[in-house]
């Protein structure tokens, strides 16, 4: 479109502007809103891929989204198993898992069942033919074959390329020490759950935790030292059955711990039963004389009773339908100190008298008679405990009858008597060095102090006399209970028991033994009680054990020795400098040093 | 211009491509030797739990105690069998003992020096002789001069000493002459062959000087008697130190120094 030239005479300027200002506003509305529209196209889209790329940078920059990594390297101490290992106190191990495999088959998948089954019986003896060929031909999609073999039985199946039979990795408990430690680490199912012992009471820990092994209280060498000085006990007085415990005074740890007849943890099952049962923790048993060291301890506690007091032995105690008599009676009045060495039970019965039942009831709670033991084992046993407390019970109970408590509470009762009396619940679980053991004062210092001279007097003078060890200052209290069976006493099956504690002067460790219906042979003159069964067995143990616990040896003639733990009969604990007494009485306890072979057979 | 625009930014994706590509390939090498590494360390963890739990079996007390009584005449240990650490004696007689040992203790390597400077023979002969009838050690040959030898040596420089010494020696502590018997031998053992011939000649001459080292050695084993000992030491420390001189430098060049000394 052109204009018409315009007239001369007119600027030329003067005919535009009327056009120029009418499509100007249109023009200019339609630039505008057009530019609106860009922008807020513009601005969306911005935000938008901003957006994007934001996540873009933060999914590929900074969060670790790409593709999962396939491997990754293992931990060091990773361990392939799970279930952690049991040691002992030195590290040696008392429980470990093995990696094996197992064989299983799918039975749809197995062309020929009868072919397969001739084919694994010859390559595993052990299969029975007709149990194999029904189960692979049998309609489930899974059946095991047999469990945990050997490498060299994987490689034998492996050749044969049977089709539908493979095999699947788990694992297997082993026990290196086999039947040595079977009732304290227990064992497992075919699953590896915890059936026994520690290895119930431990299953969650076990399983949680596999990389941390557990360590035990228990010493692998004391260990074989009791269990083979029992084993001997045992066999020499052909007994049912028999119970040890060391125990660490100090800490509370169960240093060992066996019970006779024990089993192999690899194959618990279909064995007699009574291999399975525990008699140091829940076998309860009336402990005879051994309860004596709670009775007098309960008498001198109570500051009633003094070691020099004498009471009546010689008249039988009538009550009810029972007559209460002595065991071997010297026809006199005896002091504390000899109803505790002679063992009498006339006289233990008239120093409850004088207490009073309440507090014997007192006592024997405090020292734990009347629940289980802390001890972290599922077979803790419940004592029997006459429920009214009277005073036939009280009277049987200062002797060691009508209470019926496992070896365990004996053990720990007797440890916080003689440790300066402080009760530290017994540990299998090995304590820290150093660390402070928990422990509740349950009987008085000088209690206690005068409890390890009657210990030392029961073995120097006493009924004990074979658990002495030249060396090292032994105490203890033997123990006689006659089994109940059914509702009576008989007569010829009896439980024998020795509580021995070294060194007596400081004592640390605690050996008990105590076996079940020995039977008296000739070399012990037809008696099968503790002194004659128990305590020459704690003489051996000790003796043994001795060295390996560092104990150091003492000589016990020494003044210092025989300050710390002299005892007469008449309860004087003064031991004069050139004595004659105790002279008379340690001869045969000469130097330590200067001695040569002679202890060593004289115990026997 | 716009198909080199296009050559670079093509060439760069494809440089990026080949690269990513490779590193790709890269990973995946050593994702599948971790996982051979990782299989390793199980299948070693294994193992070595196997071969722990055989250490253990093999281990077990009951099984070590049955072998070690069918291999070994061990015993176990028993309580006699400890001391204490301060009931065991000291060392007997470390005082008289203390001053003089020492000296022949470093004599010892001295010892052979001083006779090489002065008179070489003399004293070894003697110290040689001393140990033989004692100790079943020396040679026949040492048998043979004894006789010969030990009277020249012992009671031509003092005659009272010489009885007096020889009665101590044998009661005298063992310990002493034996720790000094093996030691002398070897340093005189090479001498002896030297001397034979010459022995008994050549003590007189030369005596004064080996003779003064001589009776110290000797004083220092039957030591227990003091008065000797006083004087003894003295007489070491004095004869000692010329000797000393030329030693300093070592083995060879003592030689050297001993060889000049003859000539």
């Amino acid at each position: 479109m052109s204009y018409p030239p315009p007239p001369y005479g007119h600027p030329p300027q003067d005919a535009p502007p009327p056009p120029v200002a009418k499509p100007r506003t249109t023009l200019a509305v339609a630039m505008e809103q057009s530019r609106y529209r860009l922008l807020v196209t513009a601005a969306v889209v911005t935000t938008v891929f901003s957006a994007i790329s934001v996540k873009l940078v933060a999914a590929t920059l900074f969060v670790q989204a790409g593709e999962p990594r396939q491997h990754h390297a293992l931990e060091l101490d990773g361990t392939t198993t799970n279930r952690a290992d049991i040691l002992d106190r030195n590290g040696n191990l008392l429980a470990t898992s093995l990696v094996t495999q197992s064989l299983y088959a799918d039975p749809k998948l197995v062309s020929r069942p009868d072919e397969a089954a001739r084919k694994l019986v010859s390559a595993l003896p052990e299969l029975d033919y007709k149990d194999v060929l029904t189960k692979l031909s049998g309609e489930k999609r899974f059946v095991w074959l047999k469990r945990n073999l050997t490498p060299k039985q994987q490689a034998a199946v492996h050749r044969l390329g049977i089709p539908g039979v493979s095999f699947e990795r788990e694992e297997r408990r082993f026990y290196p020490a086999a039947n040595l430690t079977s009732h304290v680490v227990g064992f497992t199912g075919v699953d590896n759950n915890g059936l026994a012992a520690l290895e119930q009471s431990f299953n969650k820990r076990l399983t949680e935790d596999p990389g941390t092994p557990l360590q035990l209280s228990i010493d692998l060498r004391l260990q074989h030292v009791l269990k083979k000085e029992l084993a001997a006990t045992v066999q020499e007085f052909s007994a049912i059955g028999a119970a040890g415990i060391i125990f660490d005074v100090r800490s509370g740890e169960v240093m060992a711990m066996t019970s006779l007849p024990d089993f192999d943890p690899h194959d618990p099952t279909g064995l007699d039963p009574d291999t399975l049962f525990n008699r140091a923790t829940l076998g309860v048993y009336e402990m005879g004389s051994t309860f004596k060291i709670f009775n007098s301890a309960l008498a001198l506690d109570s500051g009633k009773i003094r070691v020099s007091d004498y009471f009546d032995a010689i008249h039988p105690i009538k009550i009810g339908r029972f007559t209460i008599n002595e065991y071997h009676g010297l026809g006199r009045a005896l002091t504390v100190a000899e109803v505790f060495q002679h063992s009498s039970n006339l006289g233990s019965v008239r120093m409850v008298q004088q207490v009073g039942i309440p507090a014997q009831k007192a006592f024997m709670t405090k020292m734990g008679f009347t629940r289980p033991t802390a001890l972290e084992l599922p077979e803790n046993g419940w004592p029997l405990v006459p429920n009214p407390w009277r005073e036939v019970n009280s009277m049987t109970i200062s002797f060691g009858h009508g209470i019926s408590v496992s070896p365990m509470h004996t053990v720990t009762a007797a440890a916080s008597i003689i440790n300066g009396g402080v009760m530290h619940q017994p540990t299998l679980i090995k304590r820290e060095p150093g660390a402070p053991v928990p422990g509740e004062q349950v009987v008085s210092r000088q209690t206690s102090e005068m409890m390890r001279r009657m210990f030392r007097f029961v073995v120097t003078e006493g009924t004990g006399k074979s658990a002495g060890v030249k060396g090292y200052v032994v105490g203890g209290k033997t123990g006689t209970a006659d089994k109940q069976k059914g509702r009576h006493y008989q007569k010829n099956s009896r439980m024998s028991s020795f509580l021995g504690a070294f060194p007596m002067n400081d004592p640390r460790y605690i050996v008990y033994v105590l076996v079940d219906e020995p039977k008296a042979t000739a070399k012990t003159y037809g008696y099968a009680t503790g002194g004659w069964v128990a305590a020459p067995a704690v003489g051996r143990i000790i003796k043994q054990v001795g060295p390996l616990l560092n104990v150091p040896t003492q000589d016990e003639s020494s003044p210092e020795i025989l300050n710390a733990t002299y005892l007469n009969a008449a309860g004087s604990t003064n031991w004069s400098a050139p004595p004659q007494a105790p002279m008379s009485a340690t001869p045969a306890k000469g130097s330590t040093v200067a001695s040569f072979p002679t202890p060593a057979k004289s115990q026997r | 211009m716009k198909g080199k625009t296009w050559l670079f930014w093509g060439g760069l994706i494809a440089a990026a491509g080949g690269v990513l590509f490779q590193t790709s390939y890269d990973v995946q090498d050593l994702e599948e030797k971790l996982a051979g590494l990782n299989r390793k360390i199980v299948t070693e963890q294994e193992s070595i739990q196997v071969l722990k739990a055989e250490w253990s079996y093999l281990n077990d007390p009951t099984k070590l105690e049955e072998m070690a009584r069918a291999h070994l005449a061990l015993q176990p240990v028993e309580a006699r069998q400890f001391l204490a650490l301060d009931v065991i004696p000291m060392r007997p007689a470390p005082a008289p003992d203390a001053p003089v040992q020492p000296l022949p203790g470093r004599g010892l390597t001295p010892a052979p020096l001083p006779p090489m400077v002065a008179a070489p023979a003399a004293p070894q002969i003697a110290s040689a002789r001393v140990p033989a009838p004692k100790t079943p050690a020396p040679i026949e040959q040492a048998l043979e001069k004894a006789p010969v030898v030990i009277p020249a040596a012992l009671s031509s420089p003092r005659p009272a000493a010489a009885p007096a010494r020889t009665a101590p020696i044998k009661p005298s502590t063992l310990v002493p002459a034996s720790a000094r018997a093996p030691a002398l031998p070897p340093a005189s053992a090479p001498l002896p062959p030297a001397q034979p011939s010459a022995a008994p000649g050549k003590l007189a001459p030369n005596q004064p000087l080996p003779s003064l080292n001589r009776p110290t050695d000797v004083a220092s084993r039957p030591l227990p008697a003091p008065a000797p000992k006083a004087a003894a030491p003295a007489q070491a420390r004095a004869a000692a130190p010329q000797p000393y001189t030329p030693k300093p430098t070592d083995s060879l060049g003592l030689l050297v120094a001993r060889l000049g000394a003859n000539q």
